[in-house]
């Protein structure tokens, strides 16, 4: 029993950082209908250029944040200009090819420019442990958690008080009349993929000071984003939040207790028993289109 | 008409330029990852293997043409690593196989080679078994655990004073290979086992595994993996505050190893087949060329391809042509003056005769501590 509060502390860390990963992906669905399968490779490009401002730039962390927010967000724009734009209202399944492509592209293309060695992103503050009684976790965890959790929160003052927020909110509620009411529906959206892009870079980078970035690492987090947004809801912020700790602490669990072998599995069980007896998923804003 | 008869021509064109194509240049195939979660480790060995044909081409070829490499990208999986030597014999028609990384890989390829009758040698795929399926074609120029551990379960168990030892392992053939071996050797040196955990690949988070580490509180960590995930495993070891000493087997005495963990990595131990920093003129010939043309010290898969390279060419030169039975005839009497010590292979087609060494991380460079020469199994 001694062991549980550790158990714990590591369950609610993983769970702010999956939380963190999957924000861009319902983000990005519940807005735009998107199944954006390119998410993980957003994420890897956040890790990836991460490495490249603070290493070859000499920039500091925080600036290198900022860099890599900037950029993204540009690249993310460009994406949905050129290429979501075109197979925008033709359903979900164009969407979907589209992004796999995408994801394709974005890891071999980062497999020819960088290669696929692991790369470390050096972080804003120390490694060393830091003990809170028998709890052992690191600077640069709290710190992390400390900007996953502003991020989210920033992120839904974005969408819930900003006129940005309410022209996106009205554009995907009916896309003629916000258009007819003189919203550029064409800009939020590319705000909108944006938007979600960037967050998932950010987590990208973040979390590549904590552990690594490489070109092959974004197919594990795109699963697990899809693992966290159906336990939680698609489209639902509370609901990424809830699936993530969810996610987190259940795979502290079993690690802890049963085996780290099977650990990837506990993600997949949980969402065979969501998908049976709550469909939605815990907190759901559409149920109807669930 | 015109069109057929202008068919015809294109046809005898490019069916007599292949044959030409091929006696031009003596081809070997090479099979490693590319991509995917162990491709790091496979551009390793394809960098080393370069190294070894230009070298072998700077100095008249053999056979009196040079030699070609050419690369497919086997992945790591059965099926990728099967198509890619499909393509190597039936387009490329090479005359021998390296391949491949992972041993499920190498499993899968070994009856491939057998078929078509091509001698195939493996510079990196580790598990014991492979050597013991009878197949007069597989040749395997590495180290196994089984060999490791018996070279150095004493010297780790006494150097360290080890007398409760917890196991990591990658979940994998090889992680497990190397857990169950160690483990063996060790206990029957007396040393209590008090933890036993293996991880999937590609994992980044070990703070539960860590915690229950730390619970078992063993005097040392034996931990079986490659680059990516040993660095995490081995800084995060550190960020919960453990000073267990650890020590372990994969690619580890290599420069991005010791740059991707930092200070954690000071002190560790890695028992491995090659070392940048062994003492020998002929390693330090080998480093001095591979740094010129990789801007980076050669690691363990580095060195396993350029010797793989290196044990092909010198038997095709020996068997004086490029017919299969004759180089598989001249490779079972290798006799190959590698960087790390003489490689020599056994009835089975294991090598041995070769050095390995137990390092010591130490100001970021590893500090060969012990060295002895691998055995043939027996």
């Amino acid at each position: 029993m001694d062991l549980f509060p550790q158990f714990l502390a590591n369950g609610l860390v993983m769970g702010v950082f999956y939380a963190l990963s999957a924000l861009g992906l319902t983000l990005i669905f519940g807005l735009m209908r998107v199944v954006n399968f390119a998410h993980g490779e957003f994420y890897m490009l956040g890790g990836v250029s991460g490495w490249f401002v603070t290493n070859y730039l000499g920039l500091d962390f925080f600036s290198g944040l900022i860099v890599v927010a900037v950029f993204m967000a540009a690249v993310g724009w460009l994406v949905d200009r050129f290429l979501i734009e075109r197979v925008r209202g033709q359903g979900e399944e164009p969407g979907i090819l589209l992004t796999i492509g995408l994801s394709i592209f974005l890891v071999n293309g980062t497999l020819l420019l960088v290669g696929p060695a692991p790369m470390k992103v050096a972080g804003a503050v120390a490694e060393g442990p830091l003990f809170f009684g028998p709890i052992a976790v690191t600077k640069l965890r709290l710190l992390a958690v400390a900007v996953g959790i502003a991020l989210i929160v920033g992120a839904h003052l974005l969408i819930r008080r900003t006129r940005l927020g309410a022209a996106m909110r009205a554009t995907f509620q009916d896309p003629m009349a916000a258009s007819l009411a003189g919203i550029r529906t064409g800009h939020v959206y590319a705000a909108t993929f944006a938007l979600g892009c960037t967050l998932a870079a950010l987590s990208g980078m973040l979390l590549a000071s904590i552990y690594s970035a490489q070109a092959s690492v974004g197919g594990l987090i795109s699963l697990k984003s899809f693992v966290v947004v159906i336990l939680g809801g698609m489209g639902s912020f509370a609901g990424a939040i809830a699936g993530g700790l969810l996610l987190g602490v259940a795979e502290a669990m079993w690690g802890g207790y049963v085996s780290m072998g099977m650990v990837d599995v506990i993600g997949f069980v949980l969402v065979i028993l969501i998908l049976l007896f709550r469909p939605q998923g815990l907190f759901s804003i559409r149920t109807e289109r669930a | 008409m015109r069109n057929v008869v202008l068919g015809g021509l294109l046809l005898t064109g490019i069916a007599a330029s292949v044959p030409a194509q091929a006696q031009d240049t003596v081809r070997i195939g090479l099979v490693q990852p590319l991509t995917g979660s162990v491709a790091y480790n496979g551009k390793s060995v394809v960098e080393g293997a370069r190294l070894a044909v230009e070298e072998m081409n700077a100095a008249g070829g053999v056979l009196g043409k040079k030699i070609e490499l050419i690369v497919e990208d086997g992945q790591c999986t059965p099926a990728n690593s099967v198509n890619a030597v499909e393509k190597l014999v039936q387009k490329d028609k090479v005359v021998t196989l390296v391949g491949a990384f992972c041993s499920s890989a190498t499993a899968a390829i070994m009856p491939v080679a057998q078929k078509y009758k091509l001698p195939l040698i493996t510079g990196v795929s580790s598990k014991a078994s492979l050597t013991e399926q009878g197949n007069p074609y597989f040749f395997r120029a590495a180290e196994t655990d089984a060999l490791m551990a018996e070279a150095f379960a004493k010297i780790l168990a006494n150097d360290l004073k080890l007398t409760k030892v917890a196991y990591i392992g990658v979940n994998d053939d090889w992680g497990r290979g190397g857990v169950e071996e160690f483990s063996r050797d060790l206990t029957a040196l007396g040393v209590k086992t008090v933890l036993t955990e293996y991880f999937d690949h590609g994992a980044t988070d070990f703070f539960t595994l860590l915690t229950k580490l730390r619970a078992a509180k063993p005097d040392g960590v034996f931990v079986a993996a490659e680059t990516q995930d040993g660095s995490i495993l081995v800084k995060q070891i550190r960020e919960m505050g453990l000073d267990t000493k650890v020590f372990g087997v994969g690619s580890w005495a290599t420069a991005d190893f010791i740059n991707l963990t930092g200070e954690a990595a000071e002190g560790i131990h890695a028992a491995v087949p090659y070392a940048s920093s062994m003492d020998t003129p002929r390693n330090q010939t080998f480093v001095q060329k591979y740094q010129a043309k990789y801007g980076i010290k050669p690691g363990k898969y580095g060195a396993a391809g350029y010797n793989a390279l290196n044990i092909a060419g010198q038997a095709i030169a020996r068997a004086g042509g490029t017919d299969a039975e004759a180089i598989r005839a001249s490779l079972a009497k290798t006799s190959y003056e590698a960087p790390n010590g003489v490689y020599k292979f056994t009835d089975k087609g294991q090598a041995y005769g070769f050095d390995a060494v137990l390092v010591r991380i130490e100001k970021g460079e590893p500090k060969v501590i012990a060295s002895t020469p691998v055995d043939a199994p027996h």
